[in-house]
């Protein structure tokens, strides 16, 4: 084989990738690269929409830091969704999965259940729960108050809003389930003989074979529900639009957080900014906060001990 | 190395991406050199939902087009100002040309920033007289720092609702007239049960439907910005008196937290299932509307209304209340501005026009002609609210740049206040006034 | 996989012989399997309840909907009519199908030739195109909205429609992809080799043997594409809302409540409305569904 031939094999070995992966390049190009870009710039830029873009330096990054006043907040928010929320799912979504591998008589009935309300759509989810636990009127107050238990104000109440997204949260623990599911099944099952011939204690048997073998999908829930909880969007939203009863109909405009900015998460404070106040450059600013900190998770995912994302060949 | 230069490429090729991309965010300029006589369509976007109130915007419009049979209009309704400035800044070809907001503390965004087009040089070319034509609050509230970007659609004063059965069933003779009468007849109309409530007087949270910071405020003579341009609301000492009161109100009532369960139980503001309908409430700050939308919804007690009580120490100012309204403007994006200006010229100016919508609507009248017009068809307890509106003291929140920004900084920290999460008032006020101060700077 | 669906049951106790011992293990086994069970019921009724007063509510009057009762006193069938009769209720169903539709199709025939290249073919920069693909996939869509809004809306004029949220689908989808590589990648090298021996190229490769052999694959990231889409809020947030001839149901249902005056029957009607594509869907596409959800939690 000539050199000739090896070169224009090798061309077209090229060729052929770059078509294949053509609608990616082109997708990466316009819709993740420019705009990224096009973010940090504007990050820089004052500008409302009108006229052009004038640079005023570092005001936007100051101005979000220290004087707006939803941005601690919400950062607090996602530290107590991230800290609250994350663990209850993951170690609900162990708890139903080991469940589900116990359960011998209707098994597919049980799986059903449980993975159900994984699949409601999450602005139905929030609605029939703001529905649900309505303080005045929800079934679950009615109960509660039938036990003589107290009656919480839920998502009308700052104290209570985060703990009813928590249930609404783990309401819809499917995909956990499944996963841990699979891992579970997945334990070799000579190890849990060999554990049992040695009479150890059932929380031995959990805590010495399951926990190990199945850590690398703990770490994996963990990494990716904190990643869902900084983008955490649409339920919190929706949840504080609803239970304050102003959607944005008739002329009126919604209070972001509702109740007292006890909701609000960094992903509302880029639509505050950009589309309630059209502050295009202070939005961007939460943008890039919201960035790093997504990446940084993301980063973890790819790097982590156990490699948990393969990037690499 | 090789792996350096891509990436060197690729960075150039994003950059000079980015560069092409935001270098053409300018507005195209369009001025209004359409012609108003030709066939064209436009679109006039505005926030009303009810079912009676689309159906009365619909009947304006219908008649315009009788009128003015070149011009096709395409409503859409149901929309809020965040949508209406997401749309303004667009500029898209399927965006408004006729705009209109109840927001009248935006008109100073909306002014500020270009988002409605400048009405003088249509006004002057028109020769409409605007000082002979609409009453000056309402002048005052459509324009900002100068320029006229708005014209008043009707008006909207706030006023006093009250449940006359109640009343009589409490023993109680007259609508109160100074805010502690207002709290002494509130409680008296109170019926707990259980740990809630069988009716109450008044619901005081400024989640209460109108009973926001603001409306609050018209009771008290107040002014929101000093000479300066400053937040005023820590100096005067009525926004600290309006903040106490409701404080106390809402303690004497049964609380915060009963006071919210409750509210929780209500139907929708805008539905027939208000808690003022049900009877759920015995006495509502409310708008001129809500005696409309009341008697639609049938409801089996006798309506009283009267002004807003006042400031016992002001108690010579009673008759006053809040006013706002709706505003109308052109949106600067618009290839067909002129046939836009006739259709703002004849829902704002024509006195025929105006008549029927305020009787459809069921609002107060924005001119001299329509407020004096025999045309009117209004239920007798209506008188109360034109009288509102002409009332000298009756006043409306000033525009600011940021728009409603710093109304819902107030109200922000009304609801820190009111659940007694933040307990120094003096302090409280100044962080407020000072974070006003900071987003006006902002965006200036 | 498919043990997922069917998880193998233990070897049950054997009947013969009862011996105190054996006798005092089947006792422990049956009290063992009351608890679970029990617990599973528990955990049931918390996964379930939800969804059957949701319902419930749904055929209440509107007055009693605001009450504290649990079970409806006169069943109102006819709510779910009036749902349909409300002005633009028909217009956000045949807007989800277009989004979700067109959008799937899309995501799939762009996603698949990728997905491939990047499992299958040796280039430099695979590993950064891969890292890339997963960056992608954990980007909040907030954080590139405002140049993504000017660019549709001012650049494209096309705000007010749902094409800013269909078109970028033709150009891959960084989950669809990155899913679909792990997919691709347990498909033995030798079949494609084979194939290439036959002399197919390998866009034919990918046709004729690829696709068969990936089909449970294309199925999830079509099912997933599916959801995201008929679940997408955000997205129609920012470019529909200012349109109702543009919204679709996840979008408008939340407005169902505030803009129609309507109730808490009336709402929970149309909750029921816009779960019960999804769930039917579920129960058609179970194992795909399961399969796919499982993938995501994989390691490559």
């Amino acid at each position: 084989m000539t050199t000739h031939t090896l070169r224009s094999k090798r061309r077209r070995s090229a060729l052929r990738t770059a078509a294949f992966m053509s609608p990616w390049l082109i997708g990466f190009s316009v819709f993740f690269a420019y705009p990224m870009v096009s973010t940090v710039y504007f990050s820089f830029m004052k500008y409302d929409g009108f006229g052009a873009p004038s640079f005023n330096g570092l005001t936007n990054w100051t101005y979000v830091f220290s004087d707006y006043p939803m941005f601690w907040p919400s950062l607090a928010n996602t530290l107590w969704l991230v800290l609250v929320m994350v663990t209850c799912r993951v170690v609900f979504g162990l708890g139903i999965g080991m469940l589900i591998t116990k359960i011998k008589t209707g098994t597919g009935l049980f799986r059903t259940f449980f993975y159900l309300p994984y699949l409601a759509p999450p602005v139905a989810a929030t609605l029939a729960f703001v529905f649900l636990l309505n303080p005045g009127t929800g079934p679950v107050n009615s109960i509660l108050g039938d036990l003589g238990l107290p009656t919480p104000g839920w998502f009308n109440d700052a104290t209570w809003s985060k703990p009813a997204l928590t249930m609404l949260a783990v309401w819809g623990i499917g995909d956990l389930m499944v996963i841990f599911m699979a891992a579970l099944l997945d334990v070799p099952k000579e190890q849990y003989e060999a554990a049992e011939l040695d009479g150890t204690s059932p929380w031995q048997r959990f805590r010495f074979v399951t926990l190990p073998n199945i850590s690398p999908i703990v770490l994996f829930a963990v990494v990716t529900g904190v990643i869902q909880a900084m983008q955490y969007y649409t339920q919190p939203l929706v949840a504080g639009k609803v239970a304050s009863g102003v959607i944005g109909g008739s002329g009126q405009q919604f209070e972001p957080g509702y109740p007292d900015k006890s909701t609000l998460t960094l992903p509302q404070l880029v639509y505050n900014l950009g589309f309630q106040r059209f502050d295009y450059g202070s939005a961007c600013v939460v943008a890039l906060v919201l960035f790093a900190l997504a990446m940084a998770f993301t980063a973890l995912l790819m790097r982590g001990r156990n490699n948990l994302i393969q990037a690499g060949d | 190395m090789r792996r350096s230069r891509t990436m060197t490429t690729a960075a150039v090729a994003v950059a000079a991406i980015s560069v092409l991309a935001t270098a053409c965010t300018g507005q195209a300029e369009s001025g209004a050199n359409d012609d108003p006589k030709a066939r064209t369509t436009i679109n006039f976007w505005h926030g009303w939902s009810a079912p009676s109130e689309v159906k009365a915007v619909q009947d304006t419009i219908d008649r315009f087009e009788k009128t003015h049979p070149n011009i096709t209009v395409n409503v859409g309704g149901n929309i809020n100002d965040d949508k209406l400035n997401q749309a303004l800044r667009a500029g898209g070809s399927n965006g408004p040309d006729v705009v209109s907001s109840f927001t009248t503390s935006n008109v100073g965004k909306f002014c500020s920033s270009g988002a409605f087009a400048d009405l003088a040089p249509f006004i002057e070319k028109s020769g409409l007289d605007l000082e002979k034509t609409f009453p000056k609050v309402l002048l005052d509230y459509t324009q900002f720092e100068g320029d006229r970007c708005a014209l008043p659609l009707l008006a909207d004063a706030y006023g006093l609702y009250y449940n006359k059965d109640a009343f009589e069933k409490a023993g109680i003779t007259a609508p109160p007239k100074t805010m502690s009468e207002l709290a002494s007849v509130a409680k008296k109309l109170t019926i707990t049960k259980g740990d809630s409530y069988e009716q109450l007087g008044f619901m005081p949270t400024f989640h209460g439907y109108e009973t926001v910071a603001d409306h609050y405020l018209s009771s008290w003579d107040h002014t929101y910005f000093d000479a300066d341009g400053k937040s005023n609301i820590a100096k005067d000492p009525a926004f600290a008196e309006m903040f106490t009161y409701q404080k106390k109100l809402v303690e004497d009532l049964g609380g915060y937290a009963k006071l919210e369960k409750y509210r929780g139980t209500f139907g929708d503001e805008w539905g027939s299932k208000h808690p003022f309908h049900t009877g759920q409430v015995a006495m509502q700050l409310d708008g001129e509307w809500r005696l409309g939308m009341a008697t639609d919804a049938k409801v089996p007690f006798e309506i009283g209304v009267a002004p807003m009580p006042v400031a016992d120490d002001e108690a010579d100012s009673y008759g006053k209340g809040f006013l706002s309204g709706t505003i109308m403007g052109i949106a600067p994006s618009s290839k067909k501005q002129n046939a836009a200006w006739e259709l703002v010229k004849f829902m704002t100016s024509d006195t025929q026009a105006v008549v029927d919508f305020a009787n459809g609507i069921r609002n107060v009248p924005s001119t001299f002609e329509a407020l004096k017009s025999p045309g009117l068809k209004f239920d007798p307890r209506f008188k109360t609210f034109l009288d509102i509106a002409q009332h000298p003291k009756s006043n409306t929140p000033d525009g600011a740049v940021n728009g409603a920004t710093y109304q819902q900084t107030i109200q922000d920290f009304g609801f820190q206040y009111e659940k007694g999460a933040v307990t120094d008032l003096k302090a409280g006020l100044e962080k407020t006034a000072a974070q006003i101060d900071t987003d006006i700077a902002k965006a200036k | 996989m498919t043990q997922l669906l069917d998880p193998p049951r233990p070897p049950a106790a054997s009947p013969e012989a009862p011996s105190p011992a054996l006798r005092a293990a089947r006792r422990k086994a049956v009290l063992h399997w009351i608890a679970v069970h029990s617990l599973g019921v528990a955990a049931a009724l918390f996964f379930v309840l939800p969804f059957v007063f949701v319902v419930l509510t749904s055929l209440m009057s509107d007055q009693q909907a605001l009450t504290r009762d649990l079970i409806p006193r006169t069943w109102e069938w006819d709510n779910y009519r009036r749902v349909f009769d409300t002005p633009g209720f028909l217009t956000w169903w045949r807007n989800t199908l277009l989004y979700a539709g067109v959008g799937t199709v899309l995501t799939v025939v762009s996603s698949v030739p990728v997905a491939y290249a990047l499992a299958k073919f040796r280039f430099r920069g695979r590993r950064l195109s891969l890292m890339l693909v997963i960056s992608m996939m954990m980007l909040p869509p907030q954080v590139i909205i405002i140049p993504m809004y000017l660019f549709w809306a001012k650049q494209l004029d096309l705000s007010g429609t749902l094409w800013p949220l269909i078109i970028p689908m033709a150009f891959g989808d960084a989950f669809s992809i990155f899913l679909l590589r792990q997919f691709l990648l347990t498909i033995p090298d030798e079949y494609l080799d084979a194939a290439k021996v036959d002399g197919c190229g390998e866009f034919r490769t990918l046709i004729r043997v690829v696709l068969p052999m990936a089909k449970p694959g294309i199925a999830a990231i079509a099912l997933f594409q599916f959801f995201a889409a008929w679940n997408d809020y955000f997205g129609p947030q920012i470019y529909a809302s200012e349109n109702p001839g543009a919204w679709t149901l996840s979008y408008g249902l939340e407005s169902f409540k505030g803009a129609h005056h309507t109730d808490w029957n009336l709402t929970m009607a149309a909750t029921v409305l816009v779960m019960a594509p999804v769930i039917a869907v579920f129960f058609f596409a179970q194992k795909a569904f399961v399969e796919g959800v499982t993938l995501t939690g994989v390691k490559g």
